[in-house]
């Protein structure tokens, strides 16, 4: 477990590195991600080498969320002046979305 | 008590405590109302009205937790190596879907603003409302919106998706795996990725990747909408 921790930090170190030198408009994170991808890949490293923490952390990532959602807090103000405009729009947008992506997934994929 | 309520244990305490109890509610009462996200959310900021604590100060121990959402990208990373196989099989219709929920995404959310004849500076800020945080935060401020209604609307969007989008896809017949984590990847970035995992590994592994696919396709998409509906 503490070896693949470390290897998942080491790869999120590693990207936003690369965030840094770069100057790249991609998160750390996100090139951390395809980073330990293509190191899998080209078996630089093993899958047994990070799945006990990267499993761990998957299975927890609900959590991790919550700060955020408490931050919607802070908005209340910004959005009450137009909520029903926001609440209608967001609300039709979204579900359209949802059905739209998984119709046209679930229509063209193989059984 | 003001001073104890500041100390950011006491708000990782609650957060642990809060999202533990409302994941044993939602064994019991399986609806979309109790899902563990929304639970714990709501009695938190509860909490912080009732005892007049302000969000910094939740933060401070908040961020705790937050941190290792960038660990857990990174583990996301792992988790496609994982499935490689199950994704090659479907990658056309993958990105075809996620191309098509994209756009629709940002159209359908500008057309419904238009109707309802509400400022302009709205469609700005939430054309990019189904991308993750960061990126919509960064599209927002490229086409003139207001970033911090974009940062409110795409996180109450991720939690939307996490409450009731597998039950809306469910009645609306949806029954595949894979569409459902697509389709919840593309409307509801990370925060619907994680309910997406929930459901099952393949569902994740769509759904996480449908959020990379999107965040690109919004990114580049959201100013050629904006500046051909404006122009």
């Amino acid at each position: 477990m503490l070896k693949s921790l470390t290897i998942i930090f080491l790869f999120l170190i590693l990207g936003e590195f690369v965030n840094y030198i770069f100057k790249v408009p991609i998160a750390g994170n996100i090139i951390g991600m395809v980073l330990i991808f293509l190191a899998l890949k080209f078996k630089l490293i093993k899958l047994e080498m990070v799945k006990p923490a990267s499993d761990k952390l998957l299975k927890y990532l609900v959590l991790f969320f919550v700060p955020y959602g408490v931050g919607l807090m802070v908005h209340f103000e910004t959005i009450k002046a137009h909520w029903f405009s926001i609440g209608l729009a967001v609300l039709g947008s979204t579900i359209l979305t949802l059905y739209l992506t998984a119709f046209i997934q679930e229509k063209l994929q193989k059984k | 008590m003001k001073t104890f309520l500041s100390l950011p244990v006491v708000w990782v305490f609650l957060t642990l405590a809060i999202y533990f109890l409302a994941q044993g509610i939602h064994k019991k009462v399986k609806w979309a109302l109790t899902t563990p996200i929304l639970v714990t959310i709501f009695v938190l900021i509860l909490l912080l009205s009732v005892f007049d604590v302000d969000f910094g100060t939740y933060d401070s121990g908040g961020k705790f937790l937050s941190f290792f959402l960038g660990p857990s990208v990174v583990a996301l990373g792992v988790l496609f190596y994982e499935k490689l196989d199950e994704i090659k099989s479907n990658l056309l219709p993958f990105c075809i879907a996620v191309f098509v929920g994209g756009i629709g995404s940002i159209l359908s959310l500008i057309f419904i603003l238009m109707a309802l004849k509400a400022p302009e500076i709205l469609m700005r800020s939430l054309a990019p409302k189904s991308v993750t945080t960061p990126i919509a935060i960064e599209i927002a401020k490229s086409v003139g919106g207001v970033p911090s209604i974009t940062a409110g609307v795409v996180i109450a969007v991720g939690i939307f998706g996490n409450a009731f989008g597998i039950y809306i896809l469910k009645f609306l017949g949806i029954t595949s795996k894979t569409a459902i984590g697509t389709a919840l990847g593309t409307a509801s970035h990370g925060i619907g990725t994680a309910r997406a995992l929930e459901e099952s590994e393949l569902s994740g592994v769509y759904s996480g990747l449908a959020l990379c696919v999107n965040g690109l396709v919004t990114a580049i998409v959201t100013p050629l909408v904006i500046d051909w509906i404006f122009a």
